[in-house]
């Protein structure tokens, strides 16, 4: 009897493993939906910039922790740019290696592809890009006090750089949180020379030297990619550094009390806390009469 | 007065000299010991375990500590209303009260400077309040006056003190502690005229000059609140709005520890009805004074909800704290000022009750000036524990603040067992300035 129900743990031991093993094994995967984006800014390596996604539901959610895989040119050992794992917005970004450099200044064309494989909770996914190598010209001149930003979108045909026509640009100056359109419009479209500008009028702060950084960006394209030209400029107003720190005011240190606070509160105490000591003498006044018609 | 001008000098002095606790004294001074050392006991968890044994997070930073600090600075304030403006107004029936409210000053002000301490994550750095101050802050004001305001106290207590000191030291068993104790005190008190004098004088300039100082010490407490830019705290009305209320709480206090001693002493003849039916008067008038600055507090900024204040606003008028806020409007306020109006609500008992609910709603009403506006920070709370949103004291804090609470009263009874709670002298002269009237 005894061994009989031994031998029935044991079964029911390996049943259950084998359900557990089983339902492991039909887990399914989920679909991730992954992003690639080149961006570019003046002559500086491309970044490879990677989002992941997943739609649980009835809307798409940043998946974090992804590693993706990006190459360059061709999915192989040889084009393997390196990995970038998402963050907790779905994001992750990769710069172009340093090794790839010659070869990327020799094409005109290139293509980015993105890999995500044998992920345990994902299908394997995969996506790509072609870029078209383009150019930002950006010049930013000054005529009669007029100030002026002019800015053309140049591709490599034929041998030589010829302007993009009907291309949307942006003017911008960088702030410390976003960029600030540097004209009235928020995007102008390239004429037929390639070519777009705007007035500067802006009236805004600088360094302490006046610089502001003003740029020509074009974003998303769906030849060129994100590619941003930025010139640094004493278009700005020079910024007058605060040396409130070193006044007397009422956020300074103690050593730079106003005049006026140490003044009028420390007589008022000195008026009161006298008071006090000469209350106090009352005391010994009063201590002392008392001694003295005691003695008598 | 109804007191009756025949009660001889002798009668008086053996009526007012301290007593020996009974069996009631003996528990509640017991309780109050055991609040005061479970207090102790949760300060020492929180000294070794730091604030993290308290429910204050990231916005919730002032918790009821702070609302307990305000709480003891306002009923502090008693001690010049009863005993400096009621002198300097020269209203005949303050006498007895005088004492009662002068001790209620000092134990109240004293545990507002030692719970102030209790608020500080380093309190071994105390010091550093004085060697490193800045008088551009609010908070280095607020020692100032509180010091002040202490010392001026304890000497509005001391001068009038002296001239029972000599009924003390005779009536005491001599060679006894107490009676050491009393000739320490003022065993050079002859009632001379040179010292009548001096202590007519010092008594005088103390009243004048407590005033100010009793005003300061919680104009200068709300300004902790109002100098910062917050919702609820914004407030140019807050210092008058404080000290009304300040007044209000410490007139209530005088309401209970006048019932309370009366039964406990038997001071029947000396704290008679007349004097709740007065009492009962001036917490009316006070209880309407800080309705209408409650009003203007509240339903301006409600009037007008600015969208950063809505949050504030709302939480106190619907939403979480609202239960508490209408709750220390209706019974802390409005309660009390419908039933003391009435010749029959100033009777001992009721006024006693309403006492209770004014001081009551009086330390919720500053846990309701503190918390809710820590809980509304102009940006929104945001990727913060779920805890961080929402402030309920822990047991620490609770048995903290209940221990100084019950160690503001240890002080005023054991007070009342050492010395006269009725100032025995002043009574009896004004008994014998009566006499001839009588006759």
């Amino acid at each position: 009897m005894k061994r009989l129900a031994y031998s029935s743990m044991i079964i029911a031991l390996i049943l259950c493993t084998t359900v557990l093993l089983s339902a492991q094994e039909k887990k399914e995967k989920s679909t991730l939906r992954i992003n690639l984006a080149y961006h570019q800014q003046n002559e500086d390596l491309p970044i490879l910039r990677v989002s992941a996604q997943t739609k649980p539901g009835k809307k798409f959610e940043a998946v974090e922790g992804v590693a993706i895989n990006l190459f360059f040119n061709e999915e192989t050992a040889q084009g393997f740019m390196g990995r970038a794992t998402t963050n907790n917005a779905g994001v992750g970004s990769l710069s172009l290696p340093a090794k790839f450099k010659n070869n990327w200044d020799s094409l005109l064309n290139f293509k980015f592809i993105a890999t995500v494989t044998g992920n345990e909770d994902f299908n394997d996914e995969m996506v790509e890009i072609e870029i078209v190598k383009a150019r930002i010209d950006l010049a930013l001149e000054e005529e009669d006090s007029v100030r002026v930003i002019r800015a053309k979108v140049l591709s490599f045909e034929d041998g030589s750089w010829v302007g993009v026509p009907e291309t949307e640009i942006k003017l911008f100056v960088r702030r410390l949180l976003s960029d600030l359109s540097a004209g009235e419009e928020e995007f102008y479209t390239t004429d037929e020379a390639g070519e777009a500008s705007s007035e500067f009028s802006l009236a805004i702060p600088g360094d302490a030297y006046g610089n502001i950084i003003i740029g020509a960006k074009i974003e998303d394209h769906d030849l060129f990619g994100s590619k941003a030209a930025t010139k640094i400029i004493k278009w700005g107003i020079p910024l007058e550094p605060d040396n409130s720190f070193d006044r007397r005011t009422l956020w300074a240190t103690r050593d730079k009390t106003p005049i006026w606070l140490l003044i009028f509160p420390n007589l008022m105490i000195a008026g009161v806390w006298g008071t006090i000591f000469y209350l106090i003498y009352l005391v010994i006044r009063i201590i002392k009469l008392g001694k003295a018609e005691k003695s008598v | 007065m109804s007191r009756q001008p025949s009660i001889s000098a002798d009668k008086i002095t053996m009526d007012l000299l301290p007593q020996k606790f009974g069996k009631a004294g003996v528990i509640w001074t017991s309780i109050l010991i055991v609040l005061c050392l479970v207090g102790l006991f949760a300060y020492y968890r929180q000294l070794t375990q730091g604030l993290v044994v308290t429910a204050m997070r990231d916005y919730a930073s002032w918790g009821i500590y702070i609302s307990n600090f305000v709480f003891f600075v306002a009923i502090s304030l008693v001690g010049s209303l009863i005993t400096a403006i009621f002198r300097l107004a020269n209203v005949g029936w303050r006498t007895p009260l005088t004492r009662i409210s002068e001790i209620i000053a000092v134990s109240t002000i004293l545990f507002a400077s030692i719970i102030i301490i209790v608020d500080m994550g380093r309190p071994e750095r105390f010091t550093h309040l004085f060697l490193y101050s800045r008088l551009q802050s609010p908070i280095m004001w607020d020692v100032i006056v509180i010091t002040t305001y202490l010392t001026l106290s304890i000497l509005f207590l001391y001068f009038p003190l002296l001239r029972d000191l000599p009924a003390l030291i005779k009536n005491s068993k001599s060679g006894s502690g107490l009676q050491k104790l009393y000739s320490f005190l003022g065993s050079f008190w002859k009632g001379t005229a040179a010292q009548f004098h001096i202590s007519e004088k010092a008594t005088t300039i103390i009243s004048v000059m407590i005033i100010p100082i009793a005003l300061a010490i919680h104009t200068v407490t709300s300004w902790l609140f109002a100098t910062t830019y917050r919702p609820g705290w914004d407030s140019t009305n807050f210092g008058a709005y404080f000290v009304s209320g300040a007044f209000l709480v410490g007139a209530g206090g005088v309401l209970i520890a006048m019932y309370v001693f009366r039964r406990a002493y038997k001071l029947e003849a000396y704290i008679t009805e007349k004097h709740f039916d007065n009492m009962g008067k001036i917490v009316v008038m006070l209880a309407l004074l800080y309705l209408y600055f409650n009003v203007n507090e509240y339903l301006v900024p409600a009037f007008k909800m600015k969208k950063a204040e809505e949050h504030h606003l709302l939480g106190l008028f619907t939403g979480d704290f609202s239960i508490l806020f209408w709750t220390t409007i209706l019974l802390g306020m409005i309660l009390p000022i419908v039933i003391l109006l009435f010749p029959q609500g100033r009777r001992p008992m009721p006024a006693f009750v309403m006492g209770i609910l004014v001081v009551v709603g009086a330390w919720f009403k500053r846990f309701l000036i503190v918390t809710p506006t820590m809980l509304s920070p102009f940006l929104p709370m945001y990727d913060v524990p779920e805890s961080y949103m929402h402030y309920w004291p822990t047991w620490e804090e609770w048995s903290i603040t209940i221990g100084s609470l019950a160690g503001a009263l240890l002080i005023i009874t054991i007070f009342a067992r050492l010395f006269p709670i009725v100032p025995i002298h002043e009574t009896i002269a004004e008994t014998e300035i009566r006499k001839p009237e009588a006759v």
